[in-house]
């Protein structure tokens, strides 16, 4: 409640972008009583004799080549954009805090072997990568999903990696490592909440990237399976080959891609601006020096290292 | 110098290996398909072939670890294999379609800093103006409008209005400058303002950063003009970060190239990337991934040592 007013009375324009999510989200969970022409039976109604006509009254948007109509179409997309949006995110956040705080935290061989390939694979293109696998795995949401977070994730580690290195250095991991907490204790207790501002924001900055890269795979054609209404796949699968005779077919769901992109990179700056942990006193707000020279009064004056 | 260039060198290679080996277990994943495909590519050459048989011939009947060394020992000898569908070893396809790519990704980058660096420097000058402030949200619209999307109303609009559509027909720039420009520059340009939404905003920052160090108010105090405070003391430290910037924007350029080279026809190795994965052209798509990654390495290199050229303050680790 507390974060919502600061977003809503010190970053406007992140809060405008906040309103176009839960917009976009109460589209997705009620497109079954809002769409004009719900699905039946999980596929889309199609008048036929009124295919690729332009907007009218009973279409708002007009009608693609199978006479299904856009607007409904584009409703049902909104659930797609947003169930992918929200699953990718999430999990690669998740991703990439599983892999930079190990990293981190268990340190030695482990980290300098693991930290090779994530450079190796951070200089593959990421969608290069994404095609590969979705190549690899097949047309899907869980498919697209897996393909999405993975190597967003692993990219995602390096960030969460050097901050959960700051925190190892603090005194109260090393007070942890001396009480004898094992290295998953020390992961969940101390470094994953010290470092908490660093994840949100990162949460809130990827949902962008994200829904630009899943329209970009579904409009590759290697995204959701065809039947499964999405925004980029509208463009390519009608917008591209109708294009003449019906343009409105790639320009409705353009607009939709833009506006929910332009409203996660909004409201993720926003997020940024009141998390910024260098604003704030988050990430090293704990003096560590002092209370390592504490440790070392305990211990006898014997400097701490490791 | 020379030792920190040596040791960049020698910290390549293990990251290098390791690019070698998520590359080759990522083609190996899909052992099954890459068979299907050479099966069905000899059987309609009229060559009875089985699984077995193409699985022989892809060396896939070896156990993996040996199969990464025997390809390894390939690439050191610069043998990349040869394609399933043309009938052309994959580094004479990639030499032929480098050089468009580079062309593209080059005229994009210049293009993109082109509007950054002007309209960077003009908001940080003018905080929080009007004009400011339509920048900026002009650049996070770049940034969010999908390039596939504005690259087809290209294609759709100007030749429902104008008649007019960008040459689809690849014609190299020696040959002819002009109608290889006519080609090129659309999708540069569409690539290049995606990129610049967000180096105005890098831009911005920086500049804004640097203006508030204690000799540029030193600069004022002294009473130099706004102009030679902007472009001499200030915007050259502020390209420094812009320059280091360069090499993580590339890679993302790249990703745009991939979509830009299909959708404008243009011949280079985004667009081969797609259509040979479309085959299941493996060992097209596996050389092509190869090239990218070594590039992308290559250049993130150079930028650290012209990182350090530029500004002598950096200390070198």
């Amino acid at each position: 409640m507390n974060f919502l007013k600061t977003l809503f009375k010190k970053k406007p324009i992140g809060g405008a972008g906040l309103v176009i999510l839960v917009f976009f989200v109460i589209l997705a969970i009620a497109s079954d009583w809002i769409a004009p022409y719900p699905m039946v039976n999980g596929v889309m109604q199609s008048d036929v004799i009124n295919s690729l006509s332009p907007s009218t009254p009973e279409h708002l948007f007009g009608t693609d080549s199978l006479g299904r109509d856009v607007l409904s179409y584009m409703i049902y997309g909104a659930r797609t954009s947003v169930i992918l949006g929200i699953t990718c995110t999430v999990l690669t956040t998740i991703v990439s805090v599983v892999i930079g705080v190990s990293s981190a935290v268990i340190g030695g061989k482990f980290d300098l072997i693991l930290q090779r390939f994530v450079d190796g694979w951070t200089c593959i293109p990421g969608i290069l990568l994404l095609l590969i696998i979705m190549g690899m795995l097949g047309n899907g949401i869980l498919q697209l999903i897996f393909a999405i977070s993975i190597p967003m994730g692993i990219a995602g580690s390096r960030m969460i990696r050097s901050a959960a290195i700051s925190v190892k250095d603090s005194g109260y991991m090393k007070m942890s490592s001396i009480l004898g907490a094992p290295s998953w204790w020390k992961m969940i207790k101390h470094v994953v909440p010290n470092i908490m501002p660093l994840i949100l924001m990162g949460l809130a900055g990827s949902l962008g990237g994200i829904i630009l890269m899943e329209a970009s795979m579904n409009f590759l054609g290697y995204g959701v399976e065809p039947g499964t209404p999405s925004w980029g796949y509208l463009i390519t699968d009608q917008g591209r080959s109708y294009m003449y005779q019906a343009p409105w077919l790639a320009v409705y769901p353009g607009i939709a891609i833009s506006l929910m992109v332009f409203a996660s990179a909004m409201f993720g700056d926003a997020v940024r601006d009141i998390l910024d942990p260098r604003l704030k006193g988050g990430v090293g707000s704990y003096s560590s020096e002092k209370i390592e020279k504490q440790v070392a009064r305990m211990l006898g004056g014997r400097a701490l290292i490791k | 110098m020379g030792k920190y260039i040596a040791k960049r060198l020698l910290l390549l290679i293990p990251a290098l290996i390791a690019v070698l080996i998520i590359v080759f277990a990522l083609m190996r994943m899909t052992p099954g398909s890459a068979v299907d495909a050479l099966v069905y590519k000899l059987t309609s050459a009229g060559i009875p072939a089985d699984r077995a048989s193409a699985e022989a011939m892809l060396g896939m009947d070896k156990p993996a670890v040996e199969q990464f060394f025997i390809w390894f020992g390939d690439l050191l000898r610069g043998d990349m294999g040869n394609s399933f569908f043309q009938s052309e070893s994959v580094w004479n396809i990639i030499k032929t379609r480098m050089p468009v790519t580079l062309e593209l990704g080059i005229m994009t980058l210049l293009i993109s800093l082109c509007i950054s660096i002007p309209c960077g420097l003009y908001c940080a000058a003018r905080q929080d103006s009007v004009s400011d402030y339509s920048i900026r949200v002009v650049g996070v619209v770049m940034m969010s409008v999908p390039v596939f999307w504005i690259a087809t109303l290209v294609l759709i609009y100007p030749a429902l209005w104008w008649q007019y559509a960008p040459p689809t027909h690849y014609i190299s720039f020696i040959e002819s400058p002009a109608e290889n420009l006519r080609m090129f520059l659309p999708p540069a340009i569409l690539g290049a303002l995606m990129q610049a939404g967000m180096e105005l905003r890098m831009v911005r920052t920086v500049v804004l950063e640097t203006m508030r160090q204690d000799y540029i108010r030193t600069a004022w105090a002294k009473g130099v003009g706004e102009r030679t405070i902007l472009f001499k003391h200030s915007l050259r430290n502020a390209m420094i970060p812009v320059v280091t910037g360069i090499g993580g924007a590339l890679s993302m350029m790249i990703g745009g190239s991939v979509i830009l080279e299909n959708m404008f026809n243009i011949p280079g190795m985004g667009a081969q990337v797609v259509n040979s994965l479309d085959n299941r052209d493996y060992p097209v798509v596996q050389g092509c991934v190869l090239i990218f990654a070594l590039f992308i390495m290559i250049v993130n290199l150079v930028v650290d040592i012209a990182y350090k050229w530029i500004d002598p303050r950096v200390e070198l680790k």
